[in-house]
């Protein structure tokens, strides 16, 4: 079942159409990628998801319910919980004050009793300190409970704001950008986590993420925006050799040309060893280490080619194999859904 | 003339000079708006120290000498340029970089300061201000036109008229809403911006001192605070009603808020609602804020 | 999903460490020279000075000052809405009281709930301005609102008792000044309690929330809205009771002390105080109300010579009104270092001296995690 399903979602600002037909289905239990260039409209389609801006046309259904028009806080105390593209979090407070914070609407009393001060709510502010210490726990970040959360590093603001997004109790997770600021280490760290998380907490994760190895890693679907419009959507590996997806992040060049140049040993290698991993197969003479989980995918050249410069510095010899399974491939038609529906 | 007239006409005409007194103080905050993003709520106060200045000089009291009128109006000028300079360097400039609400509040406390200085200075009850010239311009049955009334008429249309040239055709006024919109870009080019808000502060004490100067002069009396109560708010009211970034847009707004404001005044009773004119301002004010914040003459950004 | 899944184990609710203790503990010994040095004042404050005919009633202003800049600092420091319109709430307070006891025969103890429910009233109105109008054009809104009051229903003949100031007796068993001051201290205390509980809550967590950004405080499930008008509510219930006890602290209520100015003061008092303080607001409201009284004539007497004898300025010496004057400059200037050279106000000087009270060693320095980038709303954990 569906838990998040947008339909037809557009939006505009003065003259820019910044959402246009967007389609999207997120299922239980599954990590859903959101990528695309800059200024694809991915952070505008979290913001219409989760309430923060009123979409023009098109229609948000949580769990069968229609939440287009729910404001924000409503949808947090729903089961939305989300990040910011640039840190959304209380900054002079201290981090065990902002966990304590995102669990507001749980938090299990009302205003005036708090006011008062009854026991019921002074034994519900420590139960949400327990659980704020649980999840700096469950993070490694009990180090700065009580320090202010504005003088930390970036890459620590972002788990401190996955930790408060989870504070929220979440059902959905919205994470804008989660590695940004994290170093590969701390990325790949971050994605092993997602997975933990999805499994500990019964999880859905929609994430916009640039990481394209953890893209790779964790997302079961992935869907690619361009210019407002849904460009592709389907598995990652898929995605990733998607002429149009290159295309769209090389900048407005001829897709058949890039898919044509695209095909280097490297990619050739990738897609056997994406191959690999789907299947279960290795077809390629690999390079010396067995198709592994990670390392191979921490090269460079595994991006997506968000940095032409990379593109270009790769030898352009062509994998016998990788024009094989092109062709094979090719046989079987793309089943390219850029604008209709998903279902 | 019949009732009508002098119900509606005479309040309105006298209104309409008033609001010209408005519009010369909203000049003033429209200008430290546009240049800093500051509303300035001591603006009509250093208005009134000017003008005790000038009372004080004109009067020759204390250890200034017996000046004639133009020299202690000249006076009271200077007063309104030095003080616009000294608030910029002493309250200002230390809060650059400080939220602006901070900065707002900077400046009630140089109202209140300055509200104090002036009850040291002259005690806390009115004294005669300096009237610049007496005689009416125009006199017909209950309508009346003074000679100070035509000066503010004539003053405010002239500086609204200069101070708008200034912005769209001199190197300063350019490098002023250079530095107002992008400080750290403007300092790089090399303007600096100390001095664009030193001098926009001299120039916004000077049309200060004018307004002050000019308002206590119709007044017949000034006193601590006097001159805040009587027109801060419509001069604030008048620079927003204008649309705040707008020079002659004060001076529109200054003369329908005028104009309004004598009319609620001589046309609602006094038991019935008191302070009418008053309330009619803040229900003119709120509603410009609520449905068009551009102002009237402002932009819609 | 839900709490259970991740409670803590043991460990992990023990692990939690508190880095910052005092290295050495003395035990309960360590509070006995706190307390020895909090005495003296506990002694003057809630005895000798009462007993005092002057001291008395300038400590009942000095409670009432308070309140209104605890009721502020919830505006100002917790939820950042500037409002220089203070003196409508508590004035509003102030005639409701007087009228509802002089005119309408309303109980004493009733009074204040009226004049609480007129401040929460008009406070709300403006929190409904507040929503759609932000910034500087609040602030101007907000001072424009008091000056409109002032000069409007202030002036109303019903209420004013046709200009003369609207009576409002005490009861019998408060006519000693020093009662009174009681009967003010427990309205402060009260005071205190609240905002002590809101930051508390997480009704203090959601306004400093979205005072700091409201986007994400939506995030976390906070209804910007309605804790908007919330603080809103509180602030103008706090201001409106504090106007009741100024009515029966003066006896009569009329519209000439309820001003512009005085709204300024009360901004000021809380800036000067230290905005997130609470003791900072207190003790800053404290000092305002006591200004006349600390500045003895002699001081008075220095300037007054000064400015007369010296420059001779005005001409009517006899009737100059130092006093008045005195407390706006000393004030004002207050408010300008504050904001221009210690935007931590009286709070931020007096920081070394709480913490010690609270309980850590002496030091002058401030500890890191309460460093100068805490200077407002710093009192989350206050």
């Amino acid at each position: 079942m569906s838990v998040l399903e947008v339909r037809d979602l557009s939006i505009r600002f003065g003259g820019l159409q910044a959402l246009e037909g967007l389609n999207l289905d997120v299922n239980e239990f599954e990590i859903v990628g959101l990528i695309g260039p800059n200024g694809a409209g991915k952070t505008t389609a979290f913001n219409c998801i989760t309430g923060f801006y009123k979409p023009n046309g098109g229609t948000v259904t949580y769990r069968g319910r229609d939440v287009t028009k729910t404001p924000p806080h409503v949808k947090a105390a729903m089961g939305f919980g989300r990040t910011f593209q640039n840190v959304g979090m209380v900054k002079s407070a201290t981090a065990l004050e902002n966990l304590r914070t995102a669990q507001h609407a749980k938090a299990g009393y009302d205003v005036f009793s708090g006011l008062i001060g009854t026991g019921a709510s002074v034994r519900a502010e420590k139960k949400l300190t327990d659980k704020a210490d649980a999840i700096l726990d469950l993070l490694d970040l009990t180090a700065i409970r009580d320090k202010r959360v504005g003088g930390q590093s970036y890459g620590t603001l972002k788990l401190l704001e996955l930790g408060c997004a989870l504070a929220t109790d979440p059902d959905v997770l919205l994470l804008d950008e989660p590695t940004s600021g994290m170093g590969p280490d701390e990325s790949d760290e971050l994605g092993e986590r997602l997975l933990l998380l999805r499994k500990e907490f019964g999880l859905t994760i929609l994430v916009i993420e640039h990481h394209v190895p953890l893209v790779l890693r964790v997302c079961d679907h992935v869907y690619v925006l361009n210019f407002g419009r849904l460009l592709a959507e389907g598995e990652p590996s898929f995605i990733q050799t998607h002429p149009e997806v290159v295309a769209a992040y090389l900048g407005g060049e001829d897709p058949e040309a890039l898919a044509a140049t695209h095909e280097t040993a490297e990619d050739a290698e990738l897609d056997a060893q994406l191959e690999a991993r789907v299947h279960g197969v290795t077809a390629t003479p690999a390079p010396e280490e067995p198709v592994a989980e990670d390392e191979p995918l921490d090269d460079d050249t595994t991006e997506l080619p968000v940095a032409p410069k990379a593109k270009r510095a790769a030898p352009r010899t062509r994998g016998k194999t990788a024009a094989e399974q092109r062709e094979a491939k090719a046989a079987t038609p793309r089943p390219r859904r850029t604008k209709k529906d998903a279902t | 003339m019949d009732v009508m007239a002098i119900e509606i006409v005479v309040p309105a005409v006298s209104g309409a000079v008033q609001g010209c007194v408005y519009g010369l103080l909203g000049l003033g905050l429209v200008l430290l708006y546009k240049s800093g993003r500051i509303f300035n709520f001591a603006q009509a106060e250093m208005g009134a120290f000017a003008a005790f200045m000038t009372a004080f000089a004109d009067a020759g009291s204390g250890i200034l000498p017996d000046m004639p009128v133009w020299a202690a109006v000249f006076f009271g000028m200077i007063t309104g340029i030095l003080l616009g300079l000294l608030v910029e360097r002493v309250v200002v400039r230390p809060l650059f970089s400080a939220p602006k609400v901070t900065v707002v509040v900077a400046t009630a406390g140089v109202f209140l300061f300055l509200y104090a200085i002036e009850g040291f200075l002259s005690g806390p009850g009115p004294r005669s201000a300096t009237r610049i010239i007496d005689g009416d311009l125009y006199t017909n049955g209950g309508l009346r036109i003074t000679n100070l009334g035509g000066i503010i008429v004539l003053v405010l249309g002239v500086l609204a008229v200069l101070s708008a040239l200034f912005f769209s055709r001199t190197r300063m006024g350019t490098a002023i809403i250079a530095v107002s919109q992008e400080p750290t870009a403007t300092r790089l080019v090399g303007i600096s911006v100390e001095r664009t808000a030193a001098f926009t502060w001299a120039v916004a004490g000077l049309l200060g001192a004018i307004a002050g100067i000019l308002l206590s002069g119709t007044n017949g009396v000034i006193a601590p605070g006097l001159l805040t109560g009587l027109a801060l708010v419509p001069a604030f009211t008048a620079a927003v009603f204008g649309g705040i970034t707008a020079l002659p847009g004060a001076f529109v707004g200054g003369v329908v808020i005028g104009i309004i404001e004598a009319l609620a005044a001589s046309n609602i009773p006094k038991d019935i609602m008191p302070g009418s004119g008053k309330v009619i301002l803040f229900g003119a004010l709120l509603a410009v804020l609520l449905i068009r914040p551009a102002g009237l003459l402002g932009k819609e950004t | 999903m839900s709490a259970e899944v991740y409670a803590p184990p043991e460990e992990a609710a023990a692990s939690p460490a508190k880095p910052h203790r005092a290295p050495r503990s003395y035990g309960p010994i360590r509070w006995l020279p706190r307390i020895l040095f909090l005495l003296p004042f506990v002694y003057w404050v809630l005895w000798r000075i009462p007993n005092d005919e002057a001291g008395a009633p300038i400590l009942a202003d000095a409670c009432i000052y308070a309140i209104v800049g605890l009721s502020l600092n919830i505006l100002i420091g917790y939820t950042g809405q500037l409002s220089l319109g203070h003196n409508g709430f508590f004035g509003i307070g102030a005639f409701a009281a007087a009228y509802s006891l002089t005119v309408r025969d309303v109980p004493f103890a009733a009074t204040f709930v009226i004049a609480g429910l007129c401040g929460a009233l008009f406070a709300l109105f403006m929190g409904f301005i507040a929503l759609r109008i932000t910034g500087l054009y609040l602030a101007l809104i907000t001072l424009v609102f008091g000056l409109t009051l002032e000069e409007s229903l202030f002036e109303v003949e019903w209420l004013t008792n046709s200009g003369a100031g609207q009576p409002a007796d005490r009861p019998e068993w408060l006519f000693d000044d020093r009662n009174f001051f009681y009967f003010c201290l427990s309205f402060l205390l009260l005071a205190v309690y609240i905002d002590w509980r809101l930051l508390r809550s997480k009704t203090g967590r959601a306004l400093l929330a979205l005072k700091e950004n409201e986007r994400v405080a939506e995030a976390f499930g906070i209804n910007v809205t309605a804790f908007k008008l919330l603080a809103f509510v509180l602030s103008g219930t706090l201001a409106g009771v504090a106007g009741a006890l100024l009515a029966y602290r003066i006896g009569i209520v009329t519209a000439s002390g309820l001003g512009f100015n005085l709204a300024l003061t009360f901004v000021l008092m809380t800036v000067v105080g230290g905005l997130g303080s609470r003791l900072g607001v207190i003790l800053g409201a404290s000092l305002f109300a006591s200004l006349t009284f600390l500045l003895d004539e002699t001081w008075v007497g220095v300037v007054q010579t000064f400015l007369v004898k010296v420059l001779s300025f005005g001409n009517h010496t006899a009737e100059i009104n130092i006093e008045g004057s005195i407390v706006g400059f000393i004030g004002a200037l207050g408010l300008l270092l504050t904001i221009v050279l210690n935007p931590g106000g009286i709070a931020q000087q007096i920081r070394p001296i709480t913490r010690w009270l609270s309980g850590k060693p002496f030091s002058l320095h401030d500890d890191k995690d309460t460093g100068p980038g805490s200077v407002e709303g710093s009192s989350v954990r206050a």
